[in-house]
């Protein structure tokens, strides 16, 4: 047993390494968590020369999310070839349909023509399993050093600043001048480190969701669409969360359907169940057909920020950002369910802010805070600031919004397209009537009108 | 034997199980799209060989057969502690079989002096069983299969293992250089810490041989691999007769019936 390297026929012997390097401040930057917004904070120290490490706790970014809707991808789109993705179908219509309990709908569609053409609007549905491995490859591609299976458990300080994370690995310590936290929407991490507070229940929303595999072909034929178009279809009233405040959604995918409902953790801590409420939804006369015969191949469910800018925590500490979900930034205003273009936006930024102030040696909050302020400048804060008013205006007017309103629309539209002996003016008259005595009366209508006119501005 | 024993530890790459579907209209396996893993079992391998270097001292090194993506398997097992790697790669191995897939693992092991050589029970994706005893096979050397555990003895120069046998167990010593295959389960596989894992996936490089290095280029590939598939077939769920009985008493009368 002679252990000499033989280098017999000149074979090239392994090169044996027992001891394992320490990579503690080999990296510039440690980004928690590789969905977008860690991805884009990644990416953009990368192509900044950072030497950057993202520790991702799925097998593959992607893995552990349960999104199920459409992607806005007018940052993406500045930071990558956005034509090689894996992208679902394009948004060609979007509709919003309000739902009573007793089986009405009303919906308005809208199918502009320019949504057809390139770049499409910038709105896509992907499957972010797929979407984010790829998202995550070009950070790879640009030098970026993914570890996945690996979850982050807490933060290394030096005094009061971040110096570090520690993982739930063996060895799992490893310091780094700048920690991103972009751990999305369950920030179990910056929490527990106080760089921001448990978010309050009215803050956050559930979500659950569920996805259908149909043909193609059927989901063309159902939906109305072409080639690579796709529909985002919004529910509102209380034939889409009952009891609850909040709304659903079916987003169409190449072979499958999404479907779910979110709406505030506060209803659900009152009893209405996730699940009840998603049956209640998919049992809808109006939503029913859309996935008949569809076969169910995942189930999940989430949590989704919804403080709007009140609720965001400070965005750099000593050491530290915080990006994405983890910092609130999703807007959840009933038109419009959109966190993915923020997280990009706030990776990008974070991104930009973190190389600069390395470039000055430097990582405190003070240098970082350049982060803070081009966020605040984009529309990411502005639209989060601009809706702040909506999610207490609609609770306030639950009863109206979700359960009087959609009834007396289809009772309007019931008396306006009556086939009877009257006259239509009478139709019109009485289905005025079931509108205004709806809304309070004239008074009453002016008044909810003036509450929800931000809501087009 | 105060430098230790050389461990040479057979990893294989398959097609994560959890994503294999087989196409119920031809009867192949879906493989393609499945992202490449390391084969169950050889975790506990590497488990063993590591523990293994842990009580005699040594090395251990992981070798693969493969194409070249094989290599991130080579990380997996380097990750966890393995101390290098070898990529076994060429054209010539393609369509091998048992057979020559068994004569380059075990001719590599030879090239590296291994005095240990081990493997999984078997692979998720052919689940043969035949390579471990093929390495031991062609190389003449003890083998040791459906081994629980392994005790070293390394002053004898022998290794004892525990092997699973029918009612009970056996404990086999062995003598150097021999071939251990790890039942499945027979261990808890350690998590690579988290600096070893960097490594393993950013500085680590396996070196690559190829068939004509092992001087077994006429040897492997498909020309040389004796098995023949015949054809594939999906084997239908059987209909089970039902019977509900409403009581423990009508369920006992139609036991009785029916023994
Ligand atoms: C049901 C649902 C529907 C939605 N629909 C839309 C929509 O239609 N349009 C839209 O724009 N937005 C939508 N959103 C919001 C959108 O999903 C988020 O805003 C977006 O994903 C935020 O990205 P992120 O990178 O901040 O977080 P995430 O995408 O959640 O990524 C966080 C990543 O961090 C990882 N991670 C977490 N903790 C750790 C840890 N401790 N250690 C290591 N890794 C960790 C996770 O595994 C994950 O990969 C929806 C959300 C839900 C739940
Ligand atoms: C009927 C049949 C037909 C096949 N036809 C083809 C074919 O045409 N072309 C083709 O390419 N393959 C083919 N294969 C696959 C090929 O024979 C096997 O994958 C390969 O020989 C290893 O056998 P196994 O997976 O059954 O290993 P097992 O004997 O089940 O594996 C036991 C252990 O041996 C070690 N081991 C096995 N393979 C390797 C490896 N490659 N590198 C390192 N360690 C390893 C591992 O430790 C593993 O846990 C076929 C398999 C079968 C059953």
């Amino acid at each position: 047993m002679s252990h000499e390297a033989t280098t017999a026929g000149g074979l090239q012997r392994p090169d044996l390494q027992t001891e394992t390097p320490n990579y503690d401040d080999a990296f510039d930057a440690v980004v928690v968590g590789a969905g977008l917004a860690g991805t884009a904070a990644a990416l953009t120290m990368a192509r900044d020369g950072l030497d950057v490490l993202m520790l991702e706790r799925g097998p593959a970014p992607g893995t552990k999310n349960v999104f199920g809707g459409v992607l806005y991808t007018p940052t993406i789109r500045e930071l990558v070839d956005i034509d090689d993705a894996p992208l679902e179908r394009y948004i060609a219509e979007k509709r919003f349909s309000i739902l009573s309990s007793d089986g009405d709908e009303t919906a308005i569609s809208m199918r502009p023509g320019a949504w057809r053409d390139d770049p499409h609007n910038d709105s896509y549905t992907v499957l972010r399993r797929r979407f984010d491995e790829w998202f995550a490859k070009q950070a790879v591609d640009a030098g970026v050093t993914l570890v996945t299976e690996t979850t982050v458990t807490g933060l290394l300080r030096d005094g009061g600043a971040v110096v570090g994370v520690t993982t739930d690995r063996p060895d799992g310590e490893i310091h780094a001048p700048v920690v991103v936290l972009a751990e999305g929407a369950n920030s179990l991490v910056s929490e527990g480190a106080d760089l921001k507070e448990r978010p309050e229940r009215d803050a956050v929303a559930v979500s659950v969701k569920e996805v259908f595999k149909l043909d193609r072909d059927t989901i063309d034929d159902r939906f109305r669409l072409d080639g690579d178009a796709g529909a985002a279809y919004q529910y509102f009233g209380e034939g889409a969360v009952g009891e609850a405040v909040g709304g659903g959604f079916v987003y169409t995918n190449k072979r499958s359907v999404s479907v779910g409902v979110v709406y505030r953790v506060e209803d659900a801590a009152a009893g209405q169940t996730p699940e009840a409420t998603l049956d209640a939804f998919e049992s809808h006369p109006a939503v029913a057909p859309l996935i008949r015969g569809g076969r169910r191949i995942e189930y999940s469910a989430h949590v989704v920020p919804e403080g709007g800018a009140r609720a965001m925590p400070d965005l750099v500490h000593d050491g530290a950002v915080v990006v994405g979900d983890a910092a609130g930034l999703v807007l959840n205003s009933g038109v419009h369910l959109e966190g993915t273009n923020m997280a990009v936006e706030s990776g990008y930024h974070a991104g930009k802010a973190i190389a600069a102030a390395l470039a000055d040696d430097r990582s405190d909050a003070e240098a970082l805070a350049a982060y803070t302020r081009d966020l605040d400048q984009s529309f990411v804060v502005e639209n989060l600031r601009h809706y702040d008013w909506f999610q207490r205006t609609i609770a306030a007017d639950r009863q109206f919004l979700f359960e009087d309103l959609p009834r007396a629309l289809a009772s309007a539209e019931t008396e306006y397209f009556k086939m009877d002996r009257t006259s239509k003016d009478e139709h019109t008259g009485a289905a005025r009537d079931h509108l205004v005595a709806a809304a309070g009366g004239w008074f009453g209508a002016a008044k909810r009108a003036w509450r929800f006119r931000r809501m087009l501005s | 034997m105060n430098d230790g024993w050389n461990i040479v530890v057979c990893v294989k790459q398959v097609p994560d199980a959890d994503d294999v579907t087989i196409d119920p209209d031809t009867g192949t396996l879906n493989r393609s799209d499945a992202p490449a893993v390391l084969n169950k079992p050889d975790h506990n391998a590497v488990e063993s060989a590591l523990a293994l270097r842990d009580a005699v001292g040594g090395t251990v090194t992981a070798i693969t057969m493969g194409p070249p993506p094989a290599s991130a398997v080579l990380q997996a097992a380097v990750a966890a502690g393995a101390d290098g790697g070898v990529l076994l790669t060429d054209r010539a191995f393609g369509g091998s079989d048992t057979w020559p897939t068994s004569l380059a693992l075990a001719r590599a092991a030879e090239e590296l002096d291994a005095d240990v050589v081990i493997c999984g029970e078997e692979s998720t994706d052919s689940s043969t069983g035949q390579v471990p005893p093929g390495i031991a096979a062609h190389n003449g050397w003890a083998q040791l299969t459906y081994t629980e555990s392994l005790d070293p003895r390394p002053d004898e120069g022998v290794l004892v293992g525990t092997r699973d046998v029918e009612g009970g167990y056996e404990r086999v010593a062995a003598a150097l250089p021999v071939v251990v295959a790890m039942v499945f389960g027979a261990n808890d596989p350690r998590p690579a810490g988290l600096h070893r894992k960097i490594f393993a996936e950013t500085e680590f490089e396996p070196v690559q041989w190829t068939a004509a290095d092992l001087d077994i280029e006429d040897r492997v590939g498909l020309a040389n691999s004796p098995t023949k598939v015949g054809g594939m077939d999906t084997a239908s769920p059987v209909e089970r007769e039902r019977t509900r009985v409403d009581s423990v008493e009508a369920l006992y009368d139609h036991l009785a019936e029916v023994l």
